[in-house]
């Protein structure tokens, strides 16, 4: 048995978007947007997490399960509290984000999706995250927190530095960010 | 004034203020939607048929004949708004979204209207952390002065919008994956037909529309349908958002005229190259879309234009063998999402099209065989032949691998791997060569057979 327990903020969205779907639907179609509350929450989708939402939906938990997993934005495994997403496609691999990568990784000593032993950093290579003109791009979430509503554009090495000194400092560099 | 001066959608970018009900009313906003809302909705199709308005999300299909495809009488029609702009180069919708929310909800009331509609939905980007509050607060707004709900502009049509975040999967960009989604599930596509149009989200007629092609409504109305058509050229109507990125010297998004050539579009609109360097390839359309090299960028960037001026090549599976699209059909290129990514004479096209087939190899939903594999093999033997392990036959094989996705799978995403990889394959093929000619595997083979010689009797 789970301790855990959604929020009564999330029973109050749910309330609010309940008479926006269709009501044979409904259930089904909350299923997404009560996984991300329920992640702001508690940080991570994982079984438990899985069980409670698909109990308060009376969805099966197979179904919330397999929608959870189809989607990267959902963490399945723990994240640290920063968790820094750097897009390596084309737009930002033509202007660098290799190398801006491989000193994320240098630094913090992890790899692609590891987390620094402190538990401070998750490093992730993401795909495009639909800012190609001003590559290479990152975004930043806060385990546990609202989303962060800036892009971290134009990123060099340089530039990265003072991004993670400022995590390593913790806090988010909201003066980097665009 | 300049030949590209004239603005609908983009008006008022990078205008901090647009952003707001009062400023976006103060320049003439939302008084399309309060013309349509008494309009008669046959009126209406007819003015956006008129129009020439062909969809800005990547297929070009003419926006009025989609909405000619509800079934007449249908008492339930959904709309919903694709704002899961994810196709790598692209971030023009993103730009609307963030500069200016108001023209997308007033063009999602009039086609409303002009559909029968009660209730529509934006999927917007799981990513869009930025725009997601400042839409949400547009739509707020709007709900505020009566714009949106029951009995809008005081007339008796009602309509509500919400807001549906989309949680990180490229393949809810492709319209029947994206109502997958919605209804709350995997994104996985569906066979067409049935068309959404016919039934789509809960089984019910549905229009999918894109950001930018619901923004021009309200300059269509106020202006008609005519005058939309009369912008553009050939079968298109209107101007195009386009977003550059890449190697020049100003990034950005910009809204052109369908004339815009390559050329005109790297040199005039963004400033030349950066470092003065040369161009080598342009992508014109979000990284799907077969790239042109520098011989190919005196075409205007619009739908037909791309798909059939003579001055693209043909796309071949092997050097004199077209790539054959369906019934003979051949393949040059595409306008695809208005995402135009620019490389110069440095850049390694081998190791771009690793990074393109990367990309797909992990958005594939993983439904159908020849794209959930082929996508995987495809990223394997590029980036060997990459990272200097080619081997002989490699580039027959990349080919042979994408011309097996290519047509045989339930949407798109197999064929948005497989084009550009011919292509790249079509019109860098020597850059490709060389690699294999180069490699480790190919050296090592050369000096164990020249050892078998030596140590022959």
């Amino acid at each position: 048995m789970t301790t855990k327990q959604l929020s009564p903020e999330i029973e109050a969205r749910i309330q609010e978007l309940w008479p926006r779907f269709p009501p044979q639907n409904v259930a089904k179609a909350l299923c997404i947007p009560v996984l991300y509350l329920a992640q702001q929450q508690f940080g991570i989708v994982d079984d438990e997490v899985v069980d409670l939402v698909a109990a308060r939906l009376d969805l099966p938990a197979a179904h919330v399960k397999g929608t959870a997993t189809f989607y990267t934005m959902f963490n399945k495994q723990p994240v640290g509290r920063y968790h820094l997403q750097l897009c390596t496609n084309i737009a930002c691999q033509i202007t660098g984000a290799y190398d801006v990568l491989d000193r994320c990784k240098q630094r913090l000593g992890v790899g692609n999706h590891g987390t620094t032993t402190d538990g401070n950093v998750t490093l992730s290579e993401v795909e495009c995250l639909a800012a190609c003109g001003f590559g290479p791009v990152a975004q930043i979430a806060e385990r546990g927190k609202p989303d962060i509503p800036l892009y971290f554009e134009n990123l060099d090495v340089a530039r990265m530095e003072k991004l993670l000194d400022a995590l390593a400092e913790g806090r988010v560099p909201t003066e980097l960010g665009s | 004034m300049g030949w590209f001066d004239l603005k609908i959608i983009s008006r008022h970018f990078d205008v901090p203020e647009a952003k707001d009900l009062d400023y976006y009313e103060r320049h003439g906003g939302y008084a399309s939607a309060r013309k349509a809302v008494r309009m008669d909705p046959a009126a209406i199709q007819a003015e956006v048929k008129t129009s020439n308005l062909r969809g800005r999300g990547g297929a070009g299909f003419p926006t009025g004949i989609k909405w000619g495809f509800v079934p007449k009488g249908a008492q339930t029609v959904y709309l919903v708004v694709n704002a899961d702009e994810s196709e790598p180069g692209t971030f023009k919708d993103r730009h609307i979204l963030y500069w200016n929310p108001h023209s997308l909800v007033e063009g999602m009331i009039i086609a409303a209207r002009a559909l029968g509609v009660r209730n529509a939905y934006i999927y917007i980007r799981g990513e869009m952390l930025r725009e997601h509050p400042v839409l949400q607060r547009a739509v707020d707004q709007a709900y505020a002065k009566g714009y949106l709900g029951e009995r809008v502009f005081g007339s008796d049509f009602s309509v509500d919008i919400t807001i549906y975040r989309g949680a990180g999967a490229y393949i809810c960009g492709e319209e029947t994956a994206l109502l997958s989604s919605l209804e709350g599930g995997r994104g996985w596509p569906r066979l067409k037909p049935p068309f959404p149009a016919v039934k789509g989200l809960w089984g019910q007629p549905t229009i999918v529309n894109n950001v930018e092609t619901l923004a021009n409504l309200p300059w269509i109305l106020e202006n008609g349908g005519k005058a939309f058509a009369d912008l553009g050229m050939g079968r298109s109507g209107g101007l195009r958002i386009v977003s550059v990125c890449g190697h020049v010297n100003r990034p950005g998004v910009y809204e052109l005229p369908l004339t815009v050539t390559g050329r005109e579009l790297i040199e005039d609109v963004c400033g030349g190259m950066k470092g003065g360097r040369k161009v080598k390839g342009v992508i014109p359309g979000g990284v799907s879309m077969p790239l042109l090299d520098t011989s190919e960028l005196d075409v205007p960037f619009e739908f037909d234009a791309l798909q059939t001026d003579e001055r693209i090549r043909e796309v071949e599976v092997q050097p004199g063998v077209k790539f054959d699209l369906g019934g003979g059909k051949t393949l040059r290129s595409m306008a695809g999402s208005g995402g135009v990514v620019v490389m110069d004479e440095n850049t390694d096209m081998v190791s771009a099209c690793w990074r393109i087939l990367h990309f797909f190899a992990d958005e594939s939903c993983g439904q159908c065989t020849p794209c959930r594999e082929g996508t995987g093999w495809l990223v394997r033997v590029v980036k060997r032949v990459d990272q200097g392990q080619g081997r002989p036959g490699d580039i027959e094989l990349i080919a042979s691998i994408a011309d097996g996705i290519a047509g045989n799978t339930i949407c798109a995403l197999g064929d948005a791997a497989a084009w550009p990889t011919l292509a790249f394959l079509t019109k860098f093929r020597d850059e490709f060569e060389a690699k294999i000619r180069s490699s480790t595997f190919v050296a090592q083979q050369r000096a164990a057979s020249e050892a078998a010689l030596v140590g022959a009797p």
